[in-house]
């Protein structure tokens, strides 16, 4: 349910807005799963309606599918079992393919200014194994999980702190919790429906047995030695790692759950049968019984692929095997479709403005030179001649979907133009020349700029290939220098590295209510000013103090957004921010929307045509529901292969 | 004999040691650890590190002490046979090592039995056969094995077994059977499967076993013992057998110590291209993510595999070949 404009006027007036879930009267009779229907009758399992919390979650999919069947995917490593947590997308709140906040496990939710959150949790339902999932599992991990200093050493998880405070806890019955802190927290909805949640429930029933408050010393101690680990905590930590996915005992909320433990080439999940959603002829989801991993190398996935070996894949695959898995697409009864992906930029360079060498220094802050460099890369060429045309240039900015989004900020310095590059370069002062014609530092030194990265893919030297050509119109020399992801980050967090290329912000569908920390110098981790984020991030302990004003004007606008009460304050200074950014070519992006294949078997239904293929917000396939997605009869085509 | 042996068991520890310091030493060489470099892949997926897990893990297993003291933990671990953790899988060492042992296992003899049984009549025949238009098409043939890239063999290979026959592109087995108990089913799909990696893994040591072969019985053949022999009338195949062929067979005596730790690794740059369940692709991914004691663990393994391995082929030569002594003091 959207809030409405009405409500979005109330909040700042302090006043509760209410999102409700269905009510429990528009609930369709539950129908029995044919897969559990025998458990059923032996009396192992429950029915299904009592196996179905008293007001279930109705999904209405595109098309009402069938129960039954088993899926295969594949995957890179052992890791990757997380990876059915993020697609099952099963969440506190969730959010919509639109991107707005719904009640997804909670039946519904209440949010006074901003700060304090009530939940509502669904009457009856159930964890995986058959227990009550009741607010006895949210004081669990509140007090004796996050408030144990042995299990959570540094404190509560900063989605959890409004200006380095917790909240107050309060059980108010067994159905309901509430969080109250003193200052607005508007990073806990959105961290509750992240891709990797923020877990502030626990299955107190079963880790109970392993926490030393509770359980029987002997028993945590006998376990301490099985498992190899060095005390009680550790022991715990290890078992208690929901988003992994791998400990099969563990009781999930999940619409699969794991069924192998690792380390294995195949894992399997098989269906949670106390999952809280159903369709709306009362089917029970997940659709598909079964989800099985297989474990194959990252680089030879998209070979299998195409071999027809994974009903729906999109991770491990890139836009340079398209032709490949097209080419197969008839032999192996699939179809390949190409979604929309959302970072910022595929790819941007960051001038490091806090790069040791002072001329350089002094070069990068000034933003003509940035500019300079922007206007010397010819994106369209770039486009043509390694994306096939099908990407969109422009600098690294939100993308045409976000409602900030700018034609403006996306094409400001991007048009290409050598002529007003050099124009600009030379008001710089950076008239004298060599003899090949590249310009000169004002100590004497060419203007050679190194171009570092994390050695991982060839595209990247291929564009730089193509940027190497125009810059040296404008009289710069570029070199790249590939190094390996964790070396480069070194040198640049030391101010080593003058220049990167990396992908742009993670999340170019920005929305007002998601915390703008990539247009703000926030950490360590951003490569254009690693030492400014450094000193944000430590509290002024390292790194150095900004003391370029537009940058600072984004720090100050980054804190105004956490102050914020209302979503139109906050889209004022999104805009504010996008627009500084976009002016004072902070990143120099190039590209953007390169596509994403997904493979997807013609059996399989409910997979949209069209779709972004995102990590937060959109855990890949989770806000498409996968839990949705049914295999269709033998031989069946799908209804629409082309876009 | 005895005491040479004794002599040679004493000899081990030492090496042993200093091995187990240069493997910790290479290990170690990249700047950072395995945490840094798992924070950095996450960040590259846009994920966020379970902080508080690393600092757990940092702590546990001592990586904020000075090298020299992870070294003795790690090596007074290894003398009691515990060979770590591993960060990357999260488990015992050894849990993550033992699976992947036994196809590994099965890979390279069957490599070693496919190499021998090939090379060994080939190699006899080109010799007896020396310039013949055979000697030379089956030499022809040896050296294209010998020069042919085994990773491009593997894909080719790999391909044509899939759009021809119909097999899964790598692996060892179809992937319905990964997680099934051992049936004849499953036996058989690992058998369908194993003759890419055979056959790739085979095709350059079997060149090179053919040529050895070959070169070791030529001068044999030629030397006057073989010729009185068969001045004296002494059947072909009997003056080929009885003394030549014996003195040739020590190149296959002396592989046996190389033998021992290519079994349980593998052949690590194919297996990545095959995406063999073996602990070679293992290896170089731990390699890679610095997950030290996975890689250290089973690098040390692997020398002293090849320790006892030498030691083995050393004794075996001993034994086949009376011509060579265990006290060398003298002519050495």
């Amino acid at each position: 349910m959207k809030p409405t404009l009405l409500s979005r006027f109330l909040a700042p007036l302090a006043l509760a807005f209410l999102v409700a879930g269905p009510a429990l009267a528009d609930a369709p009779a539950p129908q029995e799963t044919p897969s559990l229907a025998a458990a059923v009758k032996a009396g192992k399992l429950p029915p299904v309606a009592d196996r179905l919390p008293q007001a279930p979650l109705v999904i209405t999919p595109t098309e009402i599918g069938k129960q039954g069947g088993a899926m295969t995917m594949l995957m890179g490593t052992n890791k990757d079992t997380k990876m059915m947590v993020v697609f099952g997308y099963a969440r506190l709140v969730v959010y919509t393919p639109d991107y707005t906040l719904v009640p997804d496990i909670l039946q519904s939710y209440e949010v006074e200014d901003g700060r304090v959150f009530t939940f509502h949790l669904r009457p009856g339902h159930k964890w995986s194994d058959g227990e009550p999932f009741t607010a006895e599992d949210f004081r669990y991990w509140f007090e004796d999980m996050a408030g144990n200093k042995e299990l959570f050493r540094s404190g509560l998880p900063d989605a959890m702190l409004a200006e380095g405070k917790g909240p107050k806890f309060e059980v108010i019955d067994p159905e309901t919790v509430r969080y109250t802190w003193a200052k607005r927290n508007p990073l806990f909805l959105p961290a509750l429906a992240g891709p990797e949640p923020l877990y502030i429930y626990a299955p107190a029933h079963y880790m109970k047995k392993f926490h030393v408050k509770y359980g029987d010393a002997k028993f945590i101690e006998d376990q301490v030695k099985a498992q190899r680990v060095r005390n009680w905590a550790a022991l715990h930590t290890r078992l208690f790692h929901p988003y992994q996915d791998d400990n099969p005992d563990l009781p999930s909320l999940d619409p699969w759950v794991p069924r192998t433990k690792p380390p294995a080439e195949r894992f399997v999940f098989e269906r949670n049968p106390y999952f809280h959603r159903i369709d709306p002829e009362g089917h029970q989801l997940p659709y598909i019984d079964s989800v099985a991993l297989v474990i194959a190398d990252a680089k030879i996935i998209p070979a299998k692929t195409g071999a027809g070996e994974s009903d729906l894949q999109a991770r491990y695959l890139r836009f340079d095997n398209y032709t490949f898995l097209k080419e197969a697409e008839e032999r192996q009864n699939y179809a390949v479709r190409l979604w929309k992906t959302a970072p910022g930029a595929q790819l941007a360079l960051y001038p490091n403005l806090n790069v040791n060498d002072p001329v350089w220094q002094k070069l990068m802050r000034d933003v003509r030179f940035r500019r300079a460099l922007s206007l010397a890369i010819d994106r369209h060429e770039i486009n043509q001649a390694i994306y096939y045309g099908l990407a969109l240039e422009g600098q690294n900015t939100a993308l045409p979907g976000s409602p900030l989004y700018d034609p403006a900020d996306r094409n400001a310095w991007s048009q290409f133009d050598i002529k007003a590059a050099n124009k600009l370069l030379d008001e710089i002062g950076l008239t004298a020349r060599d003899s090949d014609g590249i310009r000169l530092l004002p100590d004497g030194r060419l203007l050679q700029i190194v171009i570092e990265n994390a050695g991982e893919s060839t595209e990247q030297s291929d564009v730089l290939e193509l940027i190497r050509d125009t810059w040296a119109e404008a009289g710069i020399k570029l070199f790249s220098k590939p190094s390996q992801r964790e070396i480069w980050r070194r040198r640049v967090y030391a101010g080593d590295t003058m220049m990167s290329i990396d992908k742009g912000v993670e999340n170019g569908l920005v929305r007002p209510g998601l915390a703008p920390m990539e247009f703000a110098p926030t950490t360590q981790g951003q490569v254009e000013w690693p030492k400014w984020g450094q000193y944000l991030e430590t509290k002024g302990k390292a790194g150095e103090k900004i003391d370029v004003p537009e940058a600072e004007e984004l720090a100050t606008l980054y804190q105004k957004w956490f102050a914020a009460g209302d979503d139109a304050t906050r889209t004022a200074i999104w805009k504010k921010m996008l627009q500084i950014n976009a002016d004072q070519v902070f990143t120099i992006g190039i590209i953007a929307g390169v596509l994403q294949p997904v493979v997807v078997t013609n059996r399989l239904r409910n997979v949209p045509a069209e779709g972004i293929y995102n990590w937060d917000p959109g855990a890949f396939f989770g806000v498409y529901h996968m839990d949705t997605f049914w295999f269709a009869p033998e031989g069946s085509k799908q209804a629409s292969i082309q876009q | 004999m005895f005491q040479y042996i004794i002599r040679r068991i004493l000899i081990m520890i030492p090496t042993l040691i200093v091995i187990s310091a240069v493997i910790f030493a290479i290990i170690k060489l990249p700047p950072g650890d395995f945490f840094t470099a798992y924070v950095e892949t996450l960040r590259a997926s846009g994920e966020q590190a379970d902080l508080q897990k690393i600092a757990f893990l940092r702590e546990q297993y001592h990586f904020d002490d000075p090298a020299w003291m992870q070294y003795g933990y790690w090596v007074s671990g290894l003398a009691q046979g515990d060979l770590g953790f591993s960060f990357e899988y999260e488990r015992p060492v050894s849990q993550v090592v033992g699976d992947r042992l036994l196809l590994t296992f099965i890979v390279s003899v069957a490599t070693i039995i496919f190499t021998w049984v090939v090379s060994f009549p080939i190699g006899v025949y080109s010799a007896t056969h020396q310039y013949s238009w055979s000697d030379y098409s089956l030499t022809f043939l040896g050296f294209l094995g010998l020069a042919t890239p085994n990773f491009l063999l593997a894909l080719v290979l790999l391909y044509l077994a899939n759009v021809y026959f119909g097999l899964s592109i790598g692996g060892l087995m179809e992937p319905r059977y990964l997680d099934q108990p051992w049936s004849w089913a499953k036996a058989m799909s690992v058998l369908s499967h194993l003759w890419i990696p055979v056959l790739v893994i085979g095709a350059s040591g079997t060149a090179g076993m053919i040529r050895r072969l070959r070169a070791n019985l030529l001068d044999e053949l030629q030397k006057q013992y073989v010729v009185t022999a068969r001045a004296k009338g002494l059947p072909p195949f009997r003056a080929l057998v009885k003394y030549p062929l014996r003195m040739s067979l020590n190149p296959f005596i002396a592989d046996i110590g190389a033998l021992l730790p290519h079994v349980i690794s593998g052949a690590a740059v194919v297996s990545v291209v095959l995406s063999l369940p073996t602990t070679g692709p293992m290896l170089l991914s731990a390699l890679r993510s610095q997950d030290m004691y996975l890689a250290g663990s089973f690098l040390f393994f692997m020398a002293f595999l090849t320790v006892i391995g030498v030691f083995l082929s050393d004794l075996a030569l001993a034994w086949l070949d009376p011509r060579i002594r265990l006290d060398g003091g003298v002519t050495r």
